[in-house]
């Protein structure tokens, strides 16, 4: 079955892309809060939240003498 | 607030009231609106709110006003003790760990059952050489923890459950090189990958439920006070933390705020809860001068003070040191997985042993005697002794949990189950707040104006009034509560006191002499409240309970003879000590140790943190103290006392869950090593084995989950009626 | 809608256009000799089509939306549409080629018009016509939802929508020109290959890019769905199509694999586009359509999460299953068997996690047939992996194989999980994209809701029952140790059953195209509906009372 010397290592690879792909979620704190991500997709508002940047940008202005 | 790395700052909230996706969702829009906050995320799970500022001086009272303006109380976490960036590091390792024997088992299981299906000759042998491949960096990397644990038991010269482990492990892994270089048939990459694979997810279990009890237990003791509001040199009050509050410095406490560290008052009124050192419920006022101990609850009014002594100095934290002392005698108790491992691990190692010796002996044939031998390692398979007891344990946390009862781990539910006698604390574990039976005049119209008057004070004795009224109250034309003394207000235009009996007979005559609470209209006729304790509901059902098992319930208060009396009568227990000082609670503790009593100790911390830790095991309600909280081994959110015998079952449930996982654990080795010795076990049946045996187990402990749930049936509840009989 | 394009992107598009154009006048001529000659003609057609489409707006005025605060769902929109229209005409042709198996003249006498022509323009225009372009759309709308953030630009959703629409209508006319490389489901022949690898590449990108600037740093769980599907996919498509083309100049090519080794490629990769384009792609929609339309939570977040890793892990190697009893060797076969029982854990965890969401709310399922789409899609999805694992161990496919029980799994799998689940999210997805109220007409979904169901069951009864006769009249001996009945004695008795199941495939049809007018009607008639408040209001997620799996 001279394929698998081709199909095994492919699923190989694939596995270990999983495996890190699972490392960074962790490291990202993906599990950290599963109960609130579960709803999150529940809220009704309807359009994207500010990027970071701005946010900054908006509150720095405001705090500045 | 922290000052991250990039100058920001960072404040945790705690959230009790969270609740659900719809809390979060205001939470956090109310937050991300303002303009001093950069962003504001609020865990569900944790039950708390981390929010980024820009600058470090934004001040956390203006978000936390308005978040209780939502309905929501939050509370600053500790900062100086809870690490802002909170991961759980132990548990995160167990994962990763988990993933990669998972990947690895998985992987090698497609190898080996390709070769159990009859690959054979070439094919066989790449495959084994692609399971070395990928077992070898796998074990390295997952087999650590047992690897770590099992030396560091060697190095003390002892055995644990991890040392078996780690043979196992290692051999089967050394085997199996050993036949894949020879070209041989069978290999045990398999066994050793999926074995570290099941042992992990047992560990993991077993920390998970640990550290969910820790932080809903932490959670809770979050409410405490952690810092003070300090007034600053220039007059401005500001938060801060405990320990940067020096002796001399002015603190401002609260009404229904717990006094953080010992002071003096030098400004206002107030009415203190000082169970925590007499164990009396009862309020009792304070005013300039008086002492007020770290712990004791503000009630009524707000009161400026001077700190005496730092925090580390306080009552409080004396009485956590002696209750830390107790705990260290509470170490020594062996866990029964612990037990178990004792008596495992040296006969299952001599056997393996007794089977290369007679191989060989047999045989003459070192490979095939050292392949038998491992085999016996293997298939002795500690899967199901290292699930057997977290896996019961994480399903019966679960079900204690849904039943409204957090454990703080496994060991308090094993000395749950062995106990013989019962001791309960009164004020605030059998008792659950206060009455008041009115007498006098029975006049709706007084009765009317006392409620309205109660109703305008958190006083307990106050609401007790209120709450025992059920006439509706009259209209107020004014009232004002004066802290230290009662209530004064104005109806129709005739003024009215309630309050301490001295304070209301100066309007009116007939107040004088009757014992307070008493209600009285300016120059008319008094009412005397007389404030009786209501049982906690459960109560007495509770101590049946344990009547009925033949288990001896005694009780331990603070409190007067005659108090502890009436209630021990109407509950039925005879062993009654009354005046009892945090040393006697220890010592009566002790003595019962002594005589060889394993006694539960059900109490609120208020004065008997320390006896709690001297327990063999105790429980609290979550509204006992922190240093409560923190020295029971059970806490019980619910109001019902019947959750103490609830729990109790439980833990026998779980006990004989355990013993019929060790059972099915002995009767599967007593199978699996005859077999093993006479050389029929291959890495096949060595895997089913395994696999079996673990989800034998796992399925015998998720029958504690079955639905012979306790529920709350009518006849439990208390009326106040019961009481008052 | 291309006028919500900034002149630079219109720029782009137009140019990108042209290079299609230019391919597609290149392939002409160089296959002229060749049916890929057609194949280049259809390229230029479609391109060219669009580069009108977009140079007609080139000098409209520029946008003035505010990309900042709103998301980018154009090409969802489109993508709906689309993936309605492939419905509607694969499902037809589906019909058309069931009852050719009754009324054999339905062929007319023409080659293009023959079975064998006709069946792969079904297989394909359901699975990617409709499927591919539904998981499309929606996998555009819940990244840019769920990470709280657009789009990262406005040309590469068009690039792979259209693209993989153009790779849809190359194979569909392939198929009937005779173009096919007799592979299932990938039928088509190098250079729609090709182009599949190079749209896929371009989805890939976008997606990541788009949870790169993600505002929300939570990744939810379905997206791990769509890029385990994206991904896998895209390796499966490869090196299952690895050819060498007869010649650059026209359609025919080899496969670098042959004999067993190829038929094991080959399953290795069929099972596996079934597992992860119509599992995982599906369970991403899933996860993300029922609860949002239940209004609860995953009933455990956890599960889904543990059942995402083991799906993951067990499928790859289940595809051997489909070469029961040929010549690949009997302990890969067992190894497929092993894998596909095993299968069963994490499938039915995840159905069991879409039904316990419902539980507490089943009188929504009653009251709101968007939802009971859903709900029976789960059910569907249960019961199909359930009978594949069955399917695959070796004495049950002893007798199922070739028989038109697997086409009936096939179809359970296809109608009752991956249609219904698909119609549900367009119906929950539709009002919220067009910002409408309603649908045009809910009796409508109730319709389209019992006639889908009913001819799910008529088509799936008639094939069990049609596929276990068939097995066991194939396999009965006379006394004397001959075969029974002749091949010709099957089908007569097949007859009825092939009848029926076209039946059932038209009441099917029949249900799309009420799907296709009443999202038509909806965004025609029913008037716009801007939400009072946009601000979540207490929503009514009831926290599940038993933290489940925890």
């Amino acid at each position: 079955m001279t394929i698998l010397a081709f199909l095994i290592p492919i699923t190989l690879c694939m596995g270990a892309v999983g495996l890190s792909v699972f490392f960074w979620s962790l490291r990202s704190n993906q599990y950290d809060d599963l109960s609130g991500d579960a709803e999150r997709i529940l809220f009704d508002d309807d359009r994207p939240l500010p990027a970071a940047s701005a946010r900054l940008s908006i509150t720095t202005k405001e705090t500045a003498p | 607030m922290r000052v991250l790395a990039d100058g920001q700052a960072q404040c945790v909230l705690s959230i009790p009231d969270l609740r659900c996706g719809g809390c979060v969702a205001k939470i956090e829009r109310a937050l991300n609106v303002r303009t001093d906050i950069l962003s504001a995320r609020v865990n569900l799970t944790l039950k708390q709110a981390v929010v980024t500022c820009a600058g470090a001086d934004t001040d956390p009272t203006s978000f936390i006003s308005m978040l209780s303006q939502l309905g929501y109380r939050a509370i600053p976490a500790d900062v100086a003790q809870s690490d802002a960036d909170d991961t759980d590091k132990v548990g995160r390792g167990l994962l990763r760990a988990i993933a990669v024997a998972g990947f690895g088992a998985t992987n090698i299981m497609i190898l080996s059952v390709a070769v159990w299906s009859g690959a054979a000759g070439e094919t066989r042998d790449t495959f084994h050489l692609i399971s070395a491949l990928i077992a070898i960096p796998v074990v390295a990397y997952a087999g650590q923890p047992f690897f770590r644990s099992a030396l560091q038991a060697l190095r003390v010269g002892r055995l644990n459950m991890d040392v078996p482990i780690a043979v196992a492990v290692v051999l089967a892994l050394a085997l199996s090189l050993v036949e894949t270089m020879r070209g041989g048939e069978q290999a045990f990459f398999d066994a050793a990958v999926t074995l570290l694979f099941f042992l992990l997810s047992g560990r993991y279990l077993d920390h998970l439920m640990r550290e969910r009890a820790r932080s809903a237990v932490s959670g809770l003791a979050r409410l405490s006070p952690r810092g003070a509001m300090l007034r600053q040199p220039d007059g401005v009050l500001t938060y801060v933390p405990l320990s940067a509050i020096a002796p001399g410095a002015i603190i401002a406490i609260g009404p229904d705020e717990r006094v953080p560290v010992d002071v003096r008052i030098i400004s206002g009124f107030t009415d203190l809860d000082r169970s925590l050192v007499t164990g009396e419920a009862m309020p009792v006022p304070a005013g300039f001068g008086d002492t007020l101990e770290a712990g004791t609850l503000n009630l009524t009014g707000t009161v400026e003070a001077e700190v005496l002594r730092s925090a580390d100095e306080s009552f409080l934290a004396q009485m956590m040191r002696m209750q830390s002392e107790a705990e260290t005698g509470r170490g020594n108790y062996v866990r029964i997985a612990d037990r178990a491992a004792r008596l495992y691990a040296p006969v299952v190692h001599l056997l393996a042993l007794a089977t290369f010796v007679g191989w060989v002996l047999v045989t003459g044939d070192w490979h095939t005697s050292a392949f038998v031998a491992i085999s016996v390692l293997i298939i002795t398979c500690p899967c199901a002794l290292g699930l057997a007891v977290p896996v019961a344990h994480v399903v019966a946390s679960g079900r204690l949990m849904r039943m409204g009862i957090l454990m703080k781990d496994g060991s308090a539910l094993e000395r749950l189950a062995d106990i013989n006698r019962v001791v309960f604390d009164k004020t605030g574990t059998l008792t659950l707040g206060t009455a008041a039976v009115g007498f006098g005049a029975d006049d709706p119209a007084l009765l009317t104006a006392a409620k309205a008057l109660a109703l305008k004070s958190v006083h307990p004795a106050a609401r007790a009034i209120a709450m025992s009224i059920p006439e509706l109250p009259c209209q107020l034309d004014d009232a004002t509560e004066v802290p230290g003394f009662g209530i004064a207000g104005c109806i129709d235009g005739r003024a009215a006191r309630l309050g301490r009996a001295d304070w209301v007979a100066d309007i009116s005559a007939q107040a004088k002499d009757r014992a307070s609470p008493v209600f009285a209209f300016a120059d008319g006729p008094a009412m005397a409240f007389e404030l009786v304790e209501t049982l906690r509901p459960g109560a007495l059902d509770a101590v049946k309970s344990f009547a009925a098992a033949g288990i001896p319930v005694a009780m331990l208060s603070g409190d007067i003879a005659a108090r502890a009396n009436s209630i021990a009568n109407q509950l039925d227990i005879a062993d009654v000590r009354s005046g009892e000082t945090p040393a006697d609670k220890i010592a009566a503790l002790n003595t019962l140790h002594d005589d060889g009593y394993r006694a539960l100790m059900v109490g609120d911390g208020l004065n008997d943190a320390a006896a709690l830790a001297a327990a063999h095991v105790s429980m609290a309600p979550s509204s006992a103290s922190d240093a409560g909280r923190t020295a029971a081994d059970f806490i019980f959110v619910r109001d019902g006392l019947e959750a103490v015998p609830a729990a109790w079952r439980m833990a026998r449930d779980t006990a004989r869950i355990v013993r019929q996982n060790f059972g099915l654990a002995i009767a599967y080795n007593c199978i699996a090593i005859p077999l093993a010795m006479a050389g029929l076990v291959t890495p096949f049946i060595a895997a089913l084995a395994m696999s079996a045996s673990s989800i034998l187990v796992i399925g015998n402990a998720l029958r504690l989950n079955r639905p012979e749930k306790p529920r709350r049936m009518p006849a439990l509840r208390h009326k106040r009626s019961e009481v008052l009989a | 809608m291309m006028s919500n394009l900034t002149s630079p992107e219109r720029a782009r598009a137009m140019l990108i256009t042209v290079a299609g154009v230019l391919i597609g006048l290149t392939m002409a001529i160089v296959g002229r000799n060749d049916p890929m000659g057609a194949h280049g003609w259809i390229v230029l057609l479609f391109c060219g089509v669009l580069f009108f489409i977009v140079a007609d707006k080139l000098y409209d005025a520029e946008p003035v939306e505010d990309r900042s605060i709103s998301y980018y769902d154009d090409p969802t929109k489109v993508g709906i549409l689309l993936a309605l229209f492939w419905a509607v005409v694969a499902m037809g042709m589906g019909v058309w080629v069931a009852s050719q198996l009754a009324w054999p003249d339905l062929r007319f006498d023409a080659a293009w018009s023959s079975f064998g022509r006709i069946r792969p323009v079904h297989t394909s225009g359901v699975i990617f016509g409709f499927g591919g372009n539904a998981l499309i759309a929606t996998s555009y709308h819940i990244m840019q939802r769920t990470s709280r953030a657009r789009m990262p630009d406005q040309v590469s959703p068009w690039f792979v929508l259209l693209g993989f629409n153009l790779f849809c209508i190359v194979a569909a006319s392939g198929y009937l020109i005779g173009i096919t490389q007799s592979k299932e489901y990938a039928e088509p022949e190098w250079y729609a290959d090709l182009w599949l690898v190079i749209v896929w590449l371009a989805y890939f990108v976008l997606y990541i890019r788009t949870l790169a600037r993600r505002n929300e740093p939570h990744i939810y769980v379905a997206n791990w769905y769509y890029l385990s599907f994206i991904l896998v996919v895209a390796i499966l498509h490869i090196v299952n199509n690895l050819a060498v083309p007869a010649s650059f100049s026209g359609a025919k090519s080899y496969s670098a694999f042959s004999g067993v080794q190829d038929a094991m490629v080959q399953w290795w990769y069929g099972h596996n586009a079934v597992a992860f384009f119509l599992t995982t792609g599906f369970l991403g929609m899933l996860y993300y359509f029922l609860p949002k339309r239940a209004g609860r939570p995953i009933y455990s977040y956890r599960l889904s999460i543990l059942s995402f890793w083991g799906i993951v892990f067990f499928y790859i190697w289940v595809g051997s299953h489909h070469l029961h009893y040929t010549a690949l060797p009997q302990w890969v076969q067992t190894l497929g068997v092993t894998f596909s029982v095993m299968l069963l854990v994490p499938s039915w965890a995840s159905a069991g996690n879409a039904l316990m969401t419902l539980n507490g709310a089943w009188h929504k399922v009653r009251d709101d047939a968007t939802l009971r789409f859903m709900m029976v899609a789960a059910v569907f999805y249960g019961l199909s992996t359930f009978e594949g694992s069955f399917m695959a161990i070796r004495p049950v496919n002893a007798l199922s194989h070739y028989t038109d029980w697997t086409v009936g799994h096939v179809h359970s799998g296809a109608m009752g999980w991956v249609a219904m689940i698909t119609f549900g999210s367009i119906y929950a997805l539709t009002p919220v994209l067009w910002r409408r109220e309603t649908m045009y007409s809910w009796r409508a979904v109730e319709w389209h809701f019992w006639l889908a169901l009913s001819g799910t069951v008529i088509y799936v009864f008639a094939m069990w029952n049609g596929g276990i006769t068939q097995g066991l009249m194939w396999r009965t001996y006379t006394e004397s140790g001959t075969l029974r009945f002749s091949f010709v004695d099957t089908l007569i008795a097949m007859r009825p059953y092939y009848i029926a199941r076209a039946f059932g495939g038209l009441l099917f049809f029949m249900g799309a195209c009420i799907c296709f007018w009443n999202v038509v009607m909806t965004i025609r008639r029913v008037p716009h509906h801007a939400p009072a408040i946009d601000y979540p209001t207490t929503s009514e997620a009831m926290e599940p009372a038993v933290p489940a799996a925890e």
